[in-house]
């Protein structure tokens, strides 16, 4: 255990996709493998890109967490074997995987080309499926864990992202389904709905203006931070929730309460 | 007894806390550093649970409260404040499950399971909304149940209707006290052990629900009482209007 933790993951191993941060602006997935390591996670970060997966590592190492990395792409289906295997062999088991990776599609069904629809299905939803089919063999044999899959309250409120929103709507689906599937394993699989989380990948490209539309949005008037979503994630990942499966968590400040202008 | 601080310097009012769920959340709490506030009507496990918490090393106190009474929720809030400066946790876990009342559509026995389940509520957090806003936030979690979501033969029909109105009365307080930084969210157990106060006759059909429970089994206090410290903790503090489902897996399926 390192620095500030009080061992609530302690003696766990996990692997956290989409780990790394494009910058110095924090990512989702990167708050999470560094709060996970803090509480005494053993945590195997992957990312497509080494640099950005590298500040990361840099950063659990600096706070005197256990981590290595993997650089692959969670839509290829022999990186995702590759990556449970090297959780495994780095760390003798595994029981939570946090399936964090995902892009942005926008546009109508009329606008969006086919090759586009596929692109954000494949990175948002097949990869989940992939990383789920060789992690939850892992984890069921290391006497039962968690799954925890980011989707979106876009799944729940559309606005003008529509592949966007239905691969998070199928991220909601088949965390239920896994659920169901799994539980006898004694593996629990949930999902975090992020609301306007100003985070490495919504950051880009965002006006003040659109920022501040953002935060308007949440009856408390406030966005929310790659934090939030950690802790949320931490939540799930630990014994606390141990009687918690095949729910969806939204972490959104009350956007989703109404549906004003976003 | 891990005294960790996720609550330290947080003064907390639970009710319906001298037994099962109330009690394992005001322990809960209390071993993370809360100043505690047990409410209940039955005062002597009320104090059990009060001595418990002391003897662990822990801050608590036992508080009357019947949670239909607007003039009790006033004067319990009041002294809360005027004694520990402030108010930051209100976990409304006061409830009944069932009445005496044979017909379970007798009117009676409707307005007394929303008397408690529902009004109860509304007042609690009307009030302690009130305190909060003034103070410059809080955490207010409600204890609904699955049966706020899924209708059923199980459960009595004025039960459903009254923990529906409490996961849905919150999200209108959380827009409500979002500005001021008041976060209102709901909690939904499934199948717990029966309720101390429940006279339901079927234990035999019950094990068939938990049976149909993709855990297999019925949940425990310990397991509600984390989800109720996550949502009261500043960890949820962009958690608002929602609602935490505790349940083995019931309504995924």
């Amino acid at each position: 255990m390192s620095s500030n933790g009080i061992g609530r993951l302690t003696g766990k191993v996990a692997v956290v996709t989409g780990a790394g941060s494009r910058g110095e602006i924090i990512g989702n997935g990167q708050a999470t493998a560094l709060l996970f390591a803090r509480e005494g996670c053993k945590v195997l970060l992957v990312d497509s890109e080494e640099e950005n997966l590298s500040r990361t590592f840099r950063k659990i190492s600096d706070q005197g967490g256990e981590a290595s990395f993997y650089v692959g792409d969670v839509s290829n289906e022999l990186d995702c074997q590759k990556m449970v295997e090297l959780a495994v062999n780095t760390y003798g088991h595994l029981n939570i995987l946090h399936n964090n990776v995902g892009v942005g599609g926008s546009g109508t069904v009329v606008e969006v080309e086919a090759k586009q629809w596929d692109h954000v299905m494949d990175v948002n939803v097949k990869s989940m499926m992939l990383t789920s089919k060789y992690a939850i063999p892992e984890i069921a044999s290391s006497g039962g864990g968690t799954v925890i899959n980011i989707s979106s309250i876009s799944a729940i409120r559309p606005r003008g992202l529509t592949p966007y929103t239905v691969s998070k709507g199928a991220v909601i689906a088949l965390t239920k389904a896994m659920a169901v599937d799994h539980a006898a394993d004694k593996v629990r699989v949930n999902c975090i709905l992020p609301g306007p989380i100003f985070s490495s990948m919504t950051s880009v490209n965002m006006t003040e203006e659109v920022r501040e539309l953002r935060r308007i949005s949440s009856p408390m008037g406030i966005e929310g931070s790659p934090m939030d979503i950690a802790n949320a994630a931490l939540y799930l990942a630990s014994d606390e929730s141990r009687w918690v499966t095949g729910i969806s968590l939204i972490v959104d400040g009350g956007v989703s309460l109404m549906s004003p202008q976003r | 007894m891990t005294l960790n601080g996720r609550l330290e310097g947080k003064v907390a009012i639970v009710t319906g806390a001298s037994n099962g769920m109330g009690a394992a959340e005001s322990k809960l709490l209390a071993s993370e550093g809360a100043q505690v506030i047990v409410c209940d009507i039955q005062g002597d496990s009320g104090e059990e649970v009060v001595s418990e918490i002391l003897s662990e090393g822990g801050k608590a106190e036992y508080a009357h409260c019947d949670v239909t009474s607007e003039m009790e929720w006033k004067s319990v809030i009041e002294d809360t404040v005027s004694k520990y400066g402030g108010l930051h946790v209100l976990v409304n876990n006061a409830g009944i499950s069932s009445t005496s009342v044979e017909d379970n559509l007798a009117t009676d026995a409707w307005e007394n399971i929303m008397n408690i389940n529902a009004t109860g509520v509304f007042l609690g957090t009307k009030t302690a909304a009130e305190v909060m806003k003034g103070q410059g936030g809080g955490s207010i979690v409600n204890i609904s149940s699955i049966m706020g979501f899924v209708g059923g033969e199980y459960g009595h029909p004025a039960y459903h209707a009254s923990k529906g109105a409490v996961r849905i009365f919150s999200k209108a307080m959380a827009v409500k006290y979002g500005p001021y930084g008041v976060r209102v969210n709901t909690v939904h157990p499934g199948f717990m052990p029966p309720m101390t106060t429940s006279n339901h006759p079927s234990s035999g059909s019950r094990d068939q629900y938990v049976a149909q429970t993709p855990l297999r089994r019925t949940g425990e206090a310990i397991e509600v009482a984390y989800g109720v410290l996550f949502l009261a903790s500043d960890e949820a503090s962009f958690v608002t209007g929602t609602e935490l489902v505790i349940d083995g897996g019931y309504i995924a399926q």
